[in-house]
């Protein structure tokens, strides 16, 4: 296993490695000058122009500029934003729980609904319930996540009045960032409203959760019904069963646990479809995430802004992947024999 | 009067037509694969039938309601937006830029994809695990990021979108392909044959890919309708089809003014990429099921 580590270990910094590359040779393509693209200052006096070319060593070979590039890369310093004129670091910190805050609700939603509907599905005998469990399904990824976000904002919001759409809380509350969670910290707050901020920051994240978790429930659905499906035909199944034991208890215990084997190794291959819809989704609810910060750089032309968003968000889905690699491994045993003959 | 059978046994359908039957034994997947070809029809030759030109602005109908409401005419079958422009026109004239332009990527990308998984899935150990991971380090970057970069270097336009869902796609199918033929490789038919002396490019082409065309196929539905989705996620954001284009993502992106005094502007041609996209979904869907063992 420590070997198997250390793999996916090498496997993340060489990947880290190669995005490295790609954004550096993106960013000499940009149509700005360089040391802009690099820092961000746009109108450098002497001695800053000095300092930047000593930074990045632009009077020297690509190889050199690479190293230099990767070394004030990795120190944090990400050069300042155009617009806002702070550095781009602050800015990442200040944007990414939130959008990490709504990941994490649309992933439990998708999860806690689509397992247990996706078991659902794969036990009813009913003709009529899985037709109609598999078209919500396929309808639902279908859907484009623009429109859906648009049309429920018009239904949920605007025709009925029921639900907030934009933003993260109301602007009544002033709530001391703690942990950059909303949800935690009107929790925290000791203001006497920290109640009445908690259900607000609720409100608000409904239906940008719900419009998020679309995609990955569907998934979810179809996955686990599939698995449920092969796994039911299964002899040691047939022996619970055999045993005299009750249909929830043959699937909740032996079924299910290896019905997850296939949804975690979908959640991973789903990360990227994920994080380009929950961009569209910041986008349109007005979250102040990482995407809706990254879409506005572009419009501006920031270009710090943009490397700075585009390698934190594919730093963070490469760890993700990894990680949802080795926590696949570590739960599958089956898995761990191909380790070593293969690749 | 029924044919009179004089042997025995069936006829025994040939694999081809053992998928199509099971195939269209679903209805679903049939209607999937009718409303398809229709799409695909109305994508070449609807510029020819519609009423009006994408960009023809008619001052005294601006922002009617479709026809089936009170308010409505049927000249403007699906309404007109704020500038009279009419609706039902301009979805005909953007089809070709949405689904079209989502074939013409997916096989680009298909092509591209298929002859680097297949050298990557042939070949073994550092240069295989190399090729896989560098496609790994793209392909955690999300179409919608691989877009922002294009975008950044290139500008906005409906060419930089080939590019970027371009260059998002190709790996996922490098991906797929890899590991189907990498798992292939493992199996004891491809050893035997092995052993009969084929060559590696014999053992690929008739002994491989048979069992691995069925991934391909699924791999490109899928693929098809998600470049859909990207295409039109991008003209939304304005980041791929600007503003008189009548793609459909931008159509949606060009209505969102008048969300709330005409809804139909934002809802129609959302309805539209839904139902292409479904469609192509059902025909994937009636495929898989079609093509896994299971039920043959």
């Amino acid at each position: 296993m420590a070997r198997y580590l250390l793999r996916r270990l090498n496997l993340f910094l060489a990947t880290s490695f190669v995005l490295f590359i790609v954004l550096f040779i993106v960013t000499s393509h940009f149509p700005v000058e360089k040391s802009f693209a690099l820092t961000g200052l746009h109108s450098p006096n002497a001695q800053q122009i000095e300092q930047i070319e000593k930074n990045y060593s632009l009077n020297d070979g690509q190889f050199s500029q690479f190293f230099s590039y990767l070394q004030q890369r990795l120190s944090g310093d990400l050069g300042i934003s155009a617009t806002s004129q702070r550095p781009v670091i602050e800015e990442l910190a200040s944007v990414l729980p939130a959008s990490f805050e709504l990941a994490a609700v649309s992933a439990m939603l998708a999860l806690t609904l689509g397992i247990p509907l996706g078991v659902l599905a794969s036990l009813s005998r009913h003709k009529i319930t899985q037709h109609t469990i598999m078209a919500i399904t396929l309808t639902g990824y279908s859907i484009p996540v623009f429109w859906l976000g648009l049309t429920l904002s018009l239904w949920f919001g605007v025709q009925l009045g029921w639900l907030p759409i934009s933003g993260q809380l109301n602007l009544l509350y002033e709530i001391e960032p703690v942990t950059g969670f909303v949800l935690i910290d009107t929790l925290l707050s000791d203001s006497p409203y920290s109640t009445s901020a908690f259900i607000d920051a609720l409100l608000h994240i409904i239906l940008p959760a719900i419009t998020l978790a679309v995609l990955p429930f569907t998934v979810v659905v179809r996955i686990t019904r599939a698995a449920i499906i092969t796994i039911m035909d299964q002899t040691y199944i047939k022996a619970a069963e055999a045993r005299g034991l009750h249909t929830s208890r043959v699937v909740l215990r032996h079924a299910l646990p290896n019905a997850l084997i296939p949804v975690l190794k979908n959640l991973g291959l789903m990360l990227g479809p994920f994080a380009s819809y929950a961009m569209v989704v910041e986008v349109i609810f007005a979250w102040p995430g990482v995407g809706a910060w990254l879409v506005s750089g572009i419009y501006q032309r920031d270009y710090t802004v943009i490397q700075g968003g585009v390698l934190a968000v594919a730093l963070i889905i490469i760890f993700i992947s990894i990680m949802i690699e080795v926590l696949y491994t570590a739960i599958n045993p089956l898995s761990r024999k191909e380790l070593y003959a293969s690749n | 009067m029924p044919q009179i059978k004089i042997y025995q046994e069936d006829e025994i359908p040939s694999p081809m037509k053992k998928i199509w039957h099971s195939f269209s034994d679903n209805p679903f997947a049939f209607a999937g694969l009718w409303a398809v070809i229709g799409i695909l029809l109305l994508s070449i030759f609807g510029p020819l039938i519609a009423p009006y030109a994408p960009e023809q602005q008619d001052p005294h109908a601006l922002l009617l309601a479709p026809s089936w409401d009170p308010a409505g005419t049927v000249e403007h079958f699906l309404g007109t937006d704020d500038l009279g422009r009419d609706i039902f026109s301009r979805l005909l004239h953007g089809a070709h830029l949405t689904f079209g332009m989502a074939l013409g990527i997916v096989v680009t990308a298909l092509t591209l994809g298929f002859v680097i998984g297949a050298v990557a899935g042939m070949m073994k150990g550092l240069k295989s695990s190399i090729l896989s991971h560098l496609l790994d380090a793209l392909l955690s970057i999300p179409s919608l990021l691989m877009a922002i970069l294009v975008v950044a270097v290139m500008g906005p336009g409906l060419n930089n979108v080939f590019w970027a869902v371009g260059l998002a796609l190709t790996p996922q199918f490098v991906r797929s392909i890899h590991q189907a033929i990498h798992e292939e490789l493992q199996k004891e038919y491809v050893t035997a044959a092995k052993l009969d002396g084929a060559n590696p490019f014999q053992v690929f082409w008739y002994v491989i890919m048979p069992n691995v065309w069925d991934t391909v196929i699924i791999q490109t539905t899928l693929g098809i309708s998600a470049a859909i989705l990207d295409i039109a996620a991008l003209g939304f954001l304005n980041l791929g089809a600007q503003a008189p284009s009548p793609e459909w993502g931008a159509m949606v992106s060009q209505g969102m003014d008048n969300l709330l005094t005409a809804p139909w502007t934002v809802t129609i041609p959302g309805i539209a990429i839904l139902c292409s996209v479904l469609a192509i979904n059902l025909v994937g869907d009636g495929l898989r099921s079609a093509l896994s063992p299971i039920n043959n």
